[in-house]
């Protein structure tokens, strides 16, 4: 028995080990590089910049800030003023940005990581009486991160975590109550958050996107 | 720390150095197509699958901390081909049309190589071939990538304890089919 290899020995020799081929590398490659250059941020390393590409990062916030002021304008009249909150509202607001930053502390944010949505929605099954929609948003550029349950302003809460960039959405869903906020947009200690209901589920998504980020989100989740 | 420049870095989780995706991710591309290759056996499969996890790997990279990159990244690649490449889970094991085993054949061997070791060879890649996903995964991480318990648990998301008994399921089949040619210990 003693000639004979061991397991380990006996499957180095019969299998492969890959290279990832050629092109594979050169095109991750490529990618790393692109990805590594839009982290940058703009002032910190000007000459990083790919002067190639022709949607850069800082490009994007600039147009985020022309759309904001475009739909603050344009809304202004029509919807709810973003400061106006009555004080229950209020309440309520600073209570998620309080939960919203909470879960952005280190080991915080995700009770189950997964970018799975058969994963998550099976997650909240086992815990809670809420059962929030799950959808894949990665090809709108909403990648699901993950879930996690919370508990704020006396409501057990379901958390959807949904990345945008390199900002977080937190998605806070619960049963909608008697004493529901209107539908809208709030700001709180430069934090954005957008109300809206549907189905008798209550949904505040939370973010340090700006707001029309939270409004493409919405309209993509709700698709 | 890994600081290539020596250069002094204040750590900041949101806005990572210029680089880093490609010095802390990329090194471990070969790593995650050999698991990739082992869970779809089709090399066509294996590089989108590669592929789509390097796209979700950027978009996540924010989230990585002082992690396991290697760990971090090959499950990444291991939710994709198990979602999107169609391994199945379950262990009802289906066999890719394009590549019935084919894929794990290495045909570097040279034709005067003694005829039984190659034979050995081969029923070591049909063994492990037969292996359900959930066990095959584990026993090519730990004895033809050198991962250890923990880093397996993370890369398949399950406790050590699991990780720990599908390798011992796994050995248990392979003794089961190679016990006269391979030194199983006392799992034989």
């Amino acid at each position: 028995m003693s000639e004979l290899p061991d397991l380990h020995k006996a499957m180095a020799e019969a299998l492969p080990v890959y290279e990832a081929p050629a092109s594979l590398q050169a095109w991750a490659r490529e990618e790393a590089r692109r990805a590594d250059q839009e982290s940058v941020r703009p002032g910190e390393s000007p000459m990083a910049q790919s002067r190639s590409r022709v949607w850069r990062f800082s490009d994007w916030r600039i147009a985020a800030g022309f759309l904001f002021a475009a739909v603050v304008g344009w809304g202004a009249a029509s919807l709810r003023p973003i400061g106006g909150l009555t004080p229950s509202t209020s309440a309520t607001t600073n209570q998620l940005v309080d939960a919203h930053v909470r879960s952005l502390l280190p080991n915080h944010l995700l009770d189950v990581v997964s970018t799975d949505r058969h994963t998550v929605k099976p997650w909240f099954a086992g815990k809670t009486d809420i059962a929030p929609p799950v959808v894949d948003l990665t090809d709108k550029g909403f990648p699901l991160l993950g879930g996690r349950l919370d508990y704020v302003d006396g409501h057990s809460a379901a958390v959807l975590i949904y990345g945008r960039r390199l900002h977080t959405i937190n998605v806070f869903v619960w049963r909608t109550g008697t004493a529901e906020p209107r539908d809208g947009s709030f700001a709180v200690r430069g934090h954005s958050l957008l109300h809206w209901t549907n189905g008798g589920l209550s949904y505040w998504a939370v973010s340090d996107a700006a707001p029309p980020e939270l409004e493409a989100f919405r309209d993509a989740y709700m698709q | 720390m890994r600081h290539a420049d020596g250069a002094t870095e204040v750590k900041k989780p949101e806005s990572p150095q210029a680089g880093r995706f490609e010095r802390v991710v990329l090194p471990h591309l070969g790593a995650a197509f050999t698991l990739a290759m082992y869970l779809t056996r089709n090399t066509a499969d294996a590089e989108d699958a590669v592929q789509e996890a390097v796209l979700r790997a950027v978009r996540y990279f924010p989230t990585l901390r002082d992690d396991d990159a290697r760990a971090w990244f090959l499950t990444i690649v291991r939710r994709v081909c198990f979602t999107a490449y169609g391994t199945d889970r379950r262990g009802a094991d289906v066999i890719s049309i394009d590549a019935p085993g084919l894929q794990l054949v290495d045909d570097r061997e040279q034709p005067d190589a003694a005829t039984s070791r190659l034979q050995v060879q081969q029923r070591v890649r049909d063994a492990i071939d037969q292996l359900p996903p959930l066990l095959r995964e584990a026993i090519v991480l730990r004895e033809l990538q050198d991962f250890s318990y923990t880093e397996i648990a993370t890369v398949t998301q399950v406790p050590v304890g699991t990780v720990m008994s599908r390798l011992s399921r796994a050995r248990s089949r392979l003794a089961g089919l190679l016990q006269d040619v391979v030194d199983f210990g006392d799992v034989a």
